[in-house]
């Protein structure tokens, strides 16, 4: 039948025909699109510095997870935007990289104040995002799709409070800026001096503009506390301190949360920056898994070691990668439920969640400026150096 | 108790000076030219980190620094009011506002240019951390040779103009810019050196400001807002009215911040500075009226 066929295109030709076709059409069908990782991070103005080692640390997690051959055997491709350190700037591109860009996954910003402004429109579009924002009312269930991958607020200065209990200090005066993270961060001192047996004698907190410190130590001062904390961010943890010595207030203790970890603070302080304590959440000389490496491959890429937020974007990006590749696909709720099942041991310790996406593995520790240097001093199984107790006094 | 007052006094006499050094640039400028300089704290701050690279790149003291920063920003100044502000016509009623613009965007490309140079973290400097002990009472040092050369500086300005030719020329100029120059003055030159003058204090007093306040290249607004305070409640171009409002700013400052705490201290100069608007708009010395 099919030989004794006489039109123009005979069945053999058509079957033939579509046999082509069908082989071509596999052979011209395109590469899988890159993986898209959207963000909107501070470039420019006054926060951008610990913003940019976050930017950093990200950078240098997409770039390890492509070299490895990407994710679901696609390659990352970032893109960023600069919010300029302005939350509804951030909330903007936030919507511009979900409506226009499309990305399929999505980072967090800097900062407390901007991931709370983008946390409704990303819950909205059910993206998950690791959030550091460190604060803990983003994570109380409001915002399912957010997670913390950073140590929770509270718990920033408990490390410092244990080392000043260890030595006998009792009375504590307390000052804090009056801006969101160090008013939680108060909260989570009180608690933790309470439960210490240690006296809040003296506590106030003061405008973020605030330049001059001299009033407010010299009344601290007249207390005589045994620890003077700060719950502060750099100029003002330097103000206080040069309020303290340039009047001569003296304490056995000064810690401050934000400031003393940052490179400016001895910069701007010289000789007293020493003996001031510090917080941080991640230190280079940590025995965390794979932070030798990472420190190594930091320093190379950018010349400059890593601090606490180039670690934990880095960890937050690579548990991402995680997270995708143990789903399998790119489905936010299941990469979200995948989060919060995950236990694992990152550069900045060990990630956990809570059932509302709070973090309960990451701590902090404390640092002190020795001789010009930053030196890791508490906890005892993390120290590179022992902490120098009581502070020597104004020279 | 007695020696807290004292001790407090002597903080806010200090500060009042340091703040009339931050505005007296401000009110030079606006005194002779009617222009408000927003660019003022922008300038402040270039002077401040230029003190702090020479000092943290080269070792050099911020008192060799000061009059480093002011001849720069004496040139930034001239480059300025030449090139930019002469070509700006100010008769009529909207000349104020163009020259304000002017500055305005001025202060934008300052502060940005500073960002690309020193990037935009806290920088400061340490010069004169310890105290001066007074009895019981303990001083800041730095505090102290901030407000000592500040006082110099506006002595030395007030000499300036009141007993040289020039200075004569500026105060006449500021008086009448059309009598000045039916006297045969050269109003523009006059004019390029006042507003270079007035940037030169700017400078110098950033060269000394940032060994107690960390600078920011970003933080510029604060200052000029606190400069233009302080010259509005003195009396425009008044320099007794600036001084008399320098220090009632840092003794109420201070005062307020250890008796009612730090944030009703940041209030208290606006309250006050409201109040003075109320009932004397002219300002303490000002006179009523166009001056």
């Amino acid at each position: 039948m099919l030989s004794s066929y006489n039109g123009r295109f005979s069945p053999r030709l058509i079957a033939g025909a579509m046999l082509l076709a069908a082989t071509s059409l596999g052979s011209v069908q395109a590469a899988p699109a890159n993986i898209k990782v959207g963000l909107s991070i501070t470039q420019t103005g006054p926060y951008s510095p610990p913003a940019i080692f976050e930017l950093r640390g990200y950078q240098l997690a997409i770039d390890e997870i492509n070299q490895s051959g990407g994710l679901l055997g696609r390659k990352l491709d970032l893109i960023k935007y600069d919010d300029q350190g302005n939350p509804s700037t951030a909330v903007q591109l936030y919507q511009k990289l979900l409506t226009d860009d499309k990305v399929d996954l999505l980072v967090s910003p800097y900062q407390t104040d901007l991931t709370a402004a983008v946390a409704p429109i990303v819950n909205r579009a059910k993206k998950v995002m690791p959030s550091l924002a460190a604060n803990v009312e983003n994570y109380s269930g409001k915002y399912p799709y957010l997670v913390q991958a950073i140590t929770q607020t509270p718990q920033y200065m408990t490390p410092a409070l244990d080392l000043a209990a260890s030595k006998g200090y009792k009375t504590v005066a307390l000052l804090i800026q009056n801006t969101q993270f160090p008013i939680q961060l108060a909260g989570g001192i009180e608690d933790e001096a309470k439960k210490l047996g240690m006296k809040i004698v003296f506590k106030e907190s003061y405008d973020p503009s605030t330049t001059d410190f001299s009033a407010l130590v010299l009344k601290a001062g007249n207390l005589h506390p045994d620890v003077i904390v700060g719950a502060t961010y750099l100029a003002d943890a330097e103000g206080i301190v040069r309020a303290a010595k340039s009047q001569n207030v003296g304490a056995k203790m000064f810690a401050f949360s934000i400031g003393p970890v940052e490179p400016e603070f001895h910069k701007s302080l010289g000789a007293a920056a020493n003996g001031i304590f510090g917080t941080t959440l991640y230190f280079p000389s940590l025995k965390t898994k794979g932070n030798a490496e990472f420190v190594k491959a930091f320093q190379a890429k950018f010349n400059v070691a890593p601090d606490y937020h180039a670690a934990v974007a880095y960890a937050s990006m690579k548990l991402f990668g995680k997270a995708v590749t143990q789903v399998g696909s790119l489905d936010q709720t299941k990469i979200r439920d995948a989060f919060l099942k995950l236990s694992e041991d990152t550069v900045v310790g060990h990630f956990k969640l809570s059932p509302t996406g709070l973090q309960t593995g990451y701590r902090s520790y404390v640092l002190q400026w020795q001789d010009g240097k930053q030196v890791l001093v508490w906890p005892t199984e993390d120290a590179q150096a022992a902490p120098v107790l009581p502070h020597g006094g104004w020279k | 108790m007695w020696i807290t007052i004292i001790n407090l006094l002597l903080l806010g006499l200090l500060w009042g000076g340091v703040y009339l050094l931050m505005a007296t640039g401000l009110n030079l400028i606006y005194g002779v030219m009617k222009v408000v300089n927003l660019a003022h704290g922008d300038m402040i701050i270039v002077g401040g980190l230029l003190a702090f690279t020479l000092f943290s790149a080269h070792g050099i003291s911020p008192i060799i620094a000061f009059p480093l920063a002011a001849a720069l920003l004496f040139v930034i100044g001239v480059v300025v009011q030449f090139v930019i502000l002469e070509r700006i016509p100010v008769k009529g009623s909207l000349g104020e506002l163009r020259t304000l613009l002017a500055t305005f965007g001025l202060s934008y490309v300052i502060a940005n240019t500073s960002f690309l140079i020193w990037g935009s973290q806290f920088q400061s400097l340490p010069f004169l951390q310890g105290s001066v002990q007074l009895g019981r009472i303990a001083l800041p040092q730095a505090l102290v040779a901030a407000s000592v050369l500040a006082f110099c500086a506006a002595l030395v300005l007030h000499l300036w103009l009141t007993y040289t030719m020039l200075g004569k020329s500026v105060r006449a100029t500021a008086q009448s810019g059309l009598g000045a120059a039916c006297c045969g003055l050269n109003s523009r030159l006059i004019r390029v050196i006042t507003f270079g003058v007035g940037a030169a204090l700017a400078g110098a007093a950033g060269s000394l400001v940032i060994t107690l306040i960390p600078f920011q290249t970003t933080a510029s607004g604060e200052l000029t807002i606190q400069a233009f305070t302080i010259i509005a409640l003195g009396g425009l171009g008044n320099y007794m009215g600036a001084l008399i409002a320098a220090e009632i700013l840092g003794i109420v400052e201070v005062f307020t911040q250890y008796y009612l705490g730090s944030n009703p201290a940041s209030a208290a100069i606006y309250v006050i500075f409201i109040a003075v608007l109320i009932f004397r708009p002219q300002g303490l010395f000002g006179k009523v009226g166009r001056v």
